[in-house]
């Protein structure tokens, strides 16, 4: 413990830009490709059934699922501001460039519009609004306020991750304090903001799939599930990065364990909001509230369900509870790895029962579209990196994160 | 108090947690085995300097935790749906997840209870007497004072080696403490 | 008072210094000093304002001696009580109570996990505000069953009846959690507690002091293989009450939540009601330690830094209770239940409006006002403002109980609850036994917890590279000389053997 304090660590300048031969470096070429093969094979490989809602339920589950890990990406650069974090310094461009992926998402969006009278059609399609609960809702779930409000979202969404990516690359070139300040300053309404945005993004394309039921606490299930995804994400690059001898001195072993104490505990966050969920209506035994529950239940989905309960709580608990495993690569990649999948299981469980209420399908366009937005996040991630710096390398609290032990735990 | 005057060992004081951490690594690298620091407040990274093993603790209190949640769904599976079954609000009389509250708290008390009583097993505490108490100096251990004490009962113990070396690593003042261990 | 020294090194705290990082305690005090301030309130004589704060307190305690004795004699009829509202100031005082003490667990738990090194000058006294809280919370739940020596029937114990309790309870749920919670609570405070009591204990000059310290502090050394142990205990006490203080306000809020009642039963009650208990929490810490730190002079231990950071924790949990205030009313409109719309407008704008909007305001409104860096760091402000929380979050639970019970599903069963003498004296009596308490513990208990304060100042890093700061040489009283006229014992000619003798 006492060795690593005696020499310190410093930047130099091979540590800030990616090398031309890394995979990362290629993720844009490769990415694109893959993202756009995949999703003309989400397309071409989906039943034609239903107005293609194969493809169009693929194509959400997918975008949701990625859109989860740039906005808790996007949360995690806000909170290291907001709480003048020391520690998290050296990791925090990766974030930022993570948080920059949002245009591909507006893009995809836009793909999704075409689709969304097939993909909400329980509200969007003709006659929906002669249900009287749909048409007391009518003043949120209609057409018009729906784009207007994914406008303002992803208007947000593209100005936050913007700025605070900006200011801290600005900080770069002249090492003005002054930009820091601003950023502290703006991190508190930038958070405010992203509460309030992601928690109706959740409400629009999640929860109003299945418009009649509702649940207070949908917004914070799918943050709590956002954080989990982009922690685990975030490990996986550093250590894929470290292997291949990028950032290998800069980040250490201490930056992971504390990545991977806040993947752990995201995870127990994410099953104490789950089960609150699940058990008030479990025991309220509402028939409006229990349907939701209901349709998870049966028909393949009770197996996808307890999966869940089991493979995004009990198996990650366990394996990453004891301190050892925080430290190995090998270890913390296989978890991080792991609550990835897991949290695709979990979107897919949110989003696709409602369409496939006779039982659950996992289908040919499923994976390609997964495979095919995937490609294109990871290929905006690696366009990003190669934009700027890869570690803030003038940040005021630089050499803190540079030193950063973990004393205990 | 045990009057024999039989020594119990070398305490040597020092002015700071540096010179504490630094002495430490060299009684270590002298070979001792019995002997301890004593400081107001944890220091950083005196458990590497002077080698000492990691803490079982965890492992004990995850045990504890284990036991206590299991206990907790027995007893209420038992007395819930085995010894008084009553079905209540239309529920299973082994309704699970409304038996999952004290589960958890059961576990919590449990983990936390083997937390506290086995870090005082570990230290051997209470202990109400222990030689060093008659040292004067030593009550500055929980004010500002660093000690080092060096127990006679060790193999490698020679009173002027000891002494010697405690002085030459820095220490402000040294002295033999007389009592049973 | 500060020094001129330690106004600069406040300033330098306040102006946050992006490029390093300010010292948490000011005037760059040695470990000797750090000992000297803190235990000199419980050293020293008695001060004739902590008599009259005692005797106020006291006081108000013996009123709740009397509600509760004329309440177990006469049951719960003397409360305002009627259906359909059979909760009403019991539980709103119980939640009330418990909610402030989760600030404590908060500060000492989860600040500790996440590095917070400012939580040393504040978790002792936190801890205690914990515990004190927690004993006037248990009063509630029970007395309210009425037959208070029935109680046991809450236990899993046997009885005459051969029957078990009902553990489909959330009623049930809550005897175990606050009890497990006490209980945690207290083995956390006093392991916390056992190096300090062992600086009483070794500067303790009467027999009786020594020997009850003494008892306390199990014979701590301050060993390195004990700190070791000691440590990893703290941390895995610290992860463990981590999830207990959200488990026990999410089963508060099961209480209501599990059932089917429009605005109880909503899924965001559990996070919300933990946000919420942790805001009221560091509203209270706030308005005691912005009094204890003026009246015990350790304002450079306790720093206007220390109550912009509990400001600020005020300002996020206070945005969560508002965001759930909010969404609550959203989703019970996009419910499209008819129930569920009622019971909402009925609050905003029902006979007990004026009761929603002052929690409103309190809750909502004024913790935004810590945006301001003025007011966040302003001892007078915060303090006002801690006030309308503790009064708002009160209120919150009224709202909660009262609204969604007094209009019952039944119009003619509707109800305005209004609380008896009975209800308010109880409730007043409360604060009596947590005043009293808490001036207990300021007298007899190292209000600051020492060792770890030492622990955070820079020249406790084995690689503090600078001069060891000197100890404060004018008044500073010698070590076991703090001459206390009526004590009696065996009095060393402390100066010569603490400081010279022993060469």
């Amino acid at each position: 413990m006492s060795e690593s304090h005696s020499h310190a660590r410093e930047l130099t300048p091979g540590d800030l830009r990616l090398p031309e031969s890394s995979l990362f470096a290629r993720l844009p070429a490769i990415g694109g490709v893959i993202g756009l093969v995949g999703l003309g094979a989400a397309f071409g490989l989906s039943s034609a059934d239903h107005h293609r809602i194969d493809f169009w339920m693929s194509l959400l589950t997918a975008f949701m699922y990625f859109l989860s890990i740039a906005l808790g990406a996007m949360f995690f650069v806000a909170l290291q501001h907001l709480t003048r974090a020391g520690w998290s310094v050296v990791i925090r461009r990766l974030a930022e460039n993570m948080s920059m992926s949002f245009p591909v998402f507006l893009a995809l969006f836009v793909v999704i519009t075409l689709g969304s009278g097939h993909i909400w059609h329980h509200w969007m399609a003709e006659g929906a609004m002669n249900d009287p609960v749909l048409k007391a809702k009518e003043a949120y779930l209609n057409k018009p306020f729906f784009f207007i409000r994914a406008a303002c979202y992803f208007a947000f969404w593209l100005w936050a991750s913007w700025f605070m990516t900006k200011r801290s690359a600005s900080q770069d070139e002249s090492g003005d304090v002054s930009h820091t300040r601003v950023l502290q300053k703006w991190s508190g309404p930038i958070v405010v903001g992203y509460g309030l945005t992601q928690t109706f993004a959740a409400f629009d394309w999640l929860m109003s799939l299945d418009p009649h039921w509702f649940s207070t606490i949908f917004g914070v299930y799918y943050f709590s599930g956002s954080v989990v995804a982009f922690l685990a994400f975030m490990n996986l690059v550093i250590i894929i990065m470290r292997k291949g001898g990028i950032l290998g001195h800069v980040v250490t072993t201490e930056h992971q364990h504390d990545t991977g104490k806040l993947m752990f505990g995201f995870t127990v966050f994410w099953t104490y909001i789950a089960f609150s969920q699940f058990f008030l209506i479990w025991y309220a035994n509402l028939p409006e509230e229990t349907i939701w529950f209901d349709h998870r239940m049966h028909g393949g989905w009770d197996k996808v369900s307890i999966a869940l309960a089991i493979g995004h709580f009990v198996v990650p608990f366990l394996f990453l509870l004891p301190r050892p495993v925080k430290r190995n690569d090998f270890l913390l990649g296989l978890g991080s790895f792991w609550l990835l999948v897991i949290h695709f299981v979990d979107i897919y469980w949110l989003a696709m029962p409602p369409h496939y209420v006779d039982g659950l399908k996992i289908t040919a366009s499923n994976v390609a579209a997964f495979v095919g937005v995937g490609g294109l996040f990871l290929a905006a991630f690696g366009w990003n990196l190669r934009q700027r710096n890869l570690v803030p390398a003038k940040d005021p609290r630089l050499a803190e994160s540079l030193h950063f032990q973990n004393n205990w735990g | 108090m045990a009057g024999e005057n039989k020594l119990y060992g070398v305490l040597a004081e020092f002015e700071s947690p540096k010179d504490l951490l630094h002495a430490c690594e060299k009684v270590r690298e002298a070979g001792y085995q019995k002997w301890d620091a004593y400081s107001p407040f944890p220091v950083h990274g005196i458990e590497a300097a002077m080698g000492q093993k990691p803490s079982p603790l965890g492992w004990m209190s995850f045990i504890g935790a284990i036991t206590g949640a299991s206990l907790g769904m027995l007893m209420q599976w038992w007395m819930s749906a085995v010894d008084y079954p009553l079905v209540i609000s239309g529920k299973p009389l082994f309704s699970w997840p409304a038996f999952i509250p004290i589960t958890f708290e059961l576990g919590v008390l449990f983990g936390a209870l083997t937390a506290f009583l086995g870090m005082l097993l570990l230290n051997g505490l209470p202990r109400p007497y222990n030689p060093l108490f008659s040292s004067e100096r030593f009550a500055r251990v929980t004010d500002d004072r660093f000690f080092i004490a060096i127990e006679a009962a060790d193999p490698k113990f020679r009173t002027a080696e000891a002494k010697d070396l405690l002085t030459k690593l820095g220490a402000t003042h040294v002295e033999l403490v007389e009592g049973q261990a | 008072m500060l020094t001129k020294n330690q106004a600069q090194e406040q300033q330098l705290q306040l102006s946050d210094p992006i490029d390093r990082r300010a010292p948490l305690i000011l005037g760059n005090p040695s470990f000797n000093k750090i000992t000297e301030d803190i235990c000199r309130p419980i050293e020293g004589k008695t001060h004739v304002v902590w008599w009259l704060y005692f005797f106020m307190a006291a006081s108000i305690l013996s009123i709740l001696g009397g509600a509760l004795g004329h309440l177990i004699y006469n049951g719960t009829g003397i409360w305002g009580l009627n259906n359909p509202v059979g909760w009403a100031w019991d539980i709103t005082n119980f939640v009330f109570w418990i909610g402030i003490g989760h600030a404590g667990t908060l500060i000492s738990a989860i600040l500790f996990l996440f590095r917070q090194k400012w939580r040393t000058s504040i978790n002792r006294a936190a801890e205690a505000m914990t515990i004190f809280a927690v004993m006037c919370a248990l009063i509630f739940p029970g007395v309210h069953v009425g037959r208070i020596w029935v109680a046991y029937y809450m236990l899993p114990l046997p009885n005459q009846m051969s029957m078990w309790p009902n553990f489909r309870s959330p009623l049930l749920w809550d005897v175990f959690a606050v009890n497990i919670y006490g209980t945690v609570s207290v083995i956390f405070w006093y392991m916390g507690l056992i190096p300090d009591l062992a600086t009483i204990r070794d500067r303790a000059k009467g027999k009786i002091r020594q020997i009850i310290y003494g008892f306390l502090s199990v014979g701590w050394t301050g060993s390195a293989r004990h700190w070791m142990n000691y440590e990893k205990a703290t941390l895995i006490l610290a992860g463990l009450s981590t999830p207990l203080v959200l488990s026990v306000h999410t089963i508060v809020s099961f209480d209501f939540a599990t059932s089917v009642l429009p605005g109880w039963h909503t899924t965001i009650f559990p996070p919300y009601f933990v946000a919420g208990a942790v805001f009221s929490g560091f509203a209270m810490v706030a308005t005691l330690l912005i009094v204890v730190r003026k009246a015990y002079d350790i304002e450079h231990i306790i720093t206007i830094r220390h109550l912009e950071n509990m400001a600020k924790i005020m300002t996020v949990t206070g945005s969560m209770v508002g965001y759930a205030y909010c969404l609550e009313f959203f989703i019970a409109w996009y419910s499209g239940n008819p129930y569920e719309i009622f019971i909402f407008k009925n609050r905003a704008f029902g006979p007990y409006w004026w009761a929603y909007w002052t929690m409103f305001t309190c809750n909502v409104v004024s913790p935004q006002l810590f945006w301001f860096k003025a007011l966040r760091t302003s001892p007078v402000a915060i303090f006002i403002i801690s006030i309308f929380v503790n009064i708002g979050m009160w209120f919150e639970r009224f709202v909660i109980i009262a609204t969604s019970l007094h209009r019952d599903f039944l119009p003619s069963s509707w109800f305005y609850f209004s609380p008896t003498i009975w209800d308010i004296l109880t409730f007043a009596g409360s604060f009596g036994l947590f005043f009293t308490m808490f001036a207990l513990f300021l007298r007899f208990v190292p209000m600051v917890a020492i060792a770890e304060v030492k622990s955070v100042l820079p020249q406790a890093d084995p690689h503090f590279e600078g001069e060891m700061p000197k100890d404060d040489p004018s008044p500073a009283p010698a070590r076991k000389a703090v001459a206390e006229s009526e004590e009696e014992g065996d009095l060393m000619p402390a100066t010569a053997v603490a400081r010279q003798g022993a060469h």
